[in-house]
């Protein structure tokens, strides 16, 4: 089970390698870095270390780092998801904004944006408004760009009706992972 | 369009010919990417990069004109720049590298038979050309039949063991609508480098220098090309100064 401690007693900062370290900063002030290149990064308010493994559902409305392992399904309405170049995830992942820099196995729908990094190694359809790919990454899935229109809301639907969509009374913050 | 521009001669980067039925939209043709959804900074070309005028994409994309929403199969890296033009024009794009699978799955068939080696001999692998082609389809290039309009190929099959390059045409093949239409580079010499490419405009391929990821198996003559796509009813051909051969298959 994913707690909120396990989650809040690691905060990762980003070093300008793009390389995510531990940092024993408070996650009531967690430090966003001006000018990084991604408004995504490990310095997200919730993070999932390396070395972490989750196996289940994960949700909730704010951002996540995940440099860890994680099966089964990320679903963040409102929030962003960066994988992180340790990063593994093996599920379909569901979020306003996804950076990739690590592998992803499964369907990404970035409502907003998706982005692969030149690290970044996805076998899975993309689903987006915008999608940015750096030389060197790696795709193994379709295309959908889908500009000005709302990304498979039939997803939303079911989250809200599973009680774990947007606005709901779990968060990423207090953390959830279901086996 | 020029005697030599005919033939993938004439002037490449900078030309500003316009191509006689470039898809979609017809707007004029500009050198800079159109600002699309799918499209991040134009990036000028890096040392090790350089341009080529392709007229095998030119008749590519005029066999695909009109086409709507069509499928596309890219069989390269995913390069933004390939991708947002196929996406620009309406197609939903399907990404798969297909080399670097190719890598990846003679690494696992190696250690595979290092760890085969120690065990009984109903345990070990087989090696057989037919038997590995099987093996690397059966684990790739899974879609339903007849579900692209268009595959971009790329110089693949010269980097491929003949008997993968065969059964992987053949899988093009049923996985291509009839009409569909496959883009191809053949090298006319055995290449000293390795090169990716991407799209630039409607008549421009980008070539990229880039570490060896398979080292070239043959160089195919024309009737080998034309029997490993003899179930298509068209094949037209370019053939570039350097050496290269850009080759269409209509099905």
């Amino acid at each position: 089970m994913w707690k909120k401690e396990d989650v809040k007693s690691q905060p990762i900062r980003e070093n300008a390698s793009g390389i995510s370290s531990s940092s024993p900063a408070p996650a009531s002030t967690p430090v966003r870095e001006p000018g990084a290149a991604h408004s995504v990064s490990s310095t997200s308010s919730a993070s999932i270390s390396q070395g972490i493994r989750i196996k289940g559902e994960v949700t909730g409305s704010e951002d996540l780092f995940v440099d860890g392992h994680v099966e089964g399904k990320v679903n963040l309405s409102s929030g962003s998801l960066t994988v992180g170049p340790n990063g593994d995830v093996k599920a379909d992942i569901f979020a306003r904004e996804v950076v990739v820099r690590g592998r992803v196995d499964g369907k990404i729908v970035g409502r907003e944006k998706i982005h692969l990094s030149s690290t970044g190694n996805v076998a899975g359809d993309l689903q987006t408004e915008r999608l940015t790919i750096e030389d060197g990454a790696v795709l193994r899935g379709r295309v959908e760009i889908e500009t000005g229109k709302p990304i498979d809301k039939r997803t939303e639907v079911r989250g809200a009706a599973a009680g774990t969509s947007k606005g709901g009374a779990v968060s990423v913050g207090a953390g959830s992972a279901a086996d | 369009m020029s005697f030599l521009n005919k033939f993938g001669i004439g002037p490449a980067a900078g030309a500003t010919r316009e191509a006689p039925r470039a898809m979609g939209s017809g707007r004029p043709r500009s050198n800079a990417p159109a600002p699309i959804a799918a499209v991040g900074a134009a990036r000028a070309p890096e040392p090790g990069e350089s341009t080529r005028v392709s007229n095998g994409l030119k008749e590519f994309l005029w066999n695909l004109d009109g086409l709507g929403r069509g499928t596309l199969l890219d069989l390269g890296p995913a390069w933004q720049t390939t991708l947002s033009f196929f996406i620009e024009r309406g197609f939903r794009v399907s990404s798969e590298d297909l080399l670097r699978a190719w890598k990846e799955f003679l690494a696992e068939e190696d250690e595979k038979l290092r760890e085969a080696s120690g065990k009984a001999a109903q345990h070990t692998l087989d090696v057989a050309p037919a038997a590995r082609a099987a093996r690397f389809l059966e684990a790739n290039l899974q879609y339903p039949n007849s579900s692209f309009d268009a595959v971009l190929l790329w110089d693949l099959l010269d980097y491929l063991e003949p008997m993968v390059a065969k059964q992987l045409v053949a899988n093009l093949t049923e996985l291509l609508r009839p009409g569909g239409v496959v883009f191809a580079l053949f090298h006319s010499k055995k290449p000293e480098g390795f090169q990716r490419y991407r799209v630039v405009d409607p008549t421009t391929l980008q070539v990229i220098a880039s570490p060896v990821l398979c080292p070239a198996q043959r160089v195919y003559q024309n009737r080998e090309i034309q029997d490993l796509f003899s179930r298509y009813r068209t094949v037209k051909s370019f053939v570039g100064r350097d050496q290269l051969r850009e080759s269409l298959f209509i099905k």
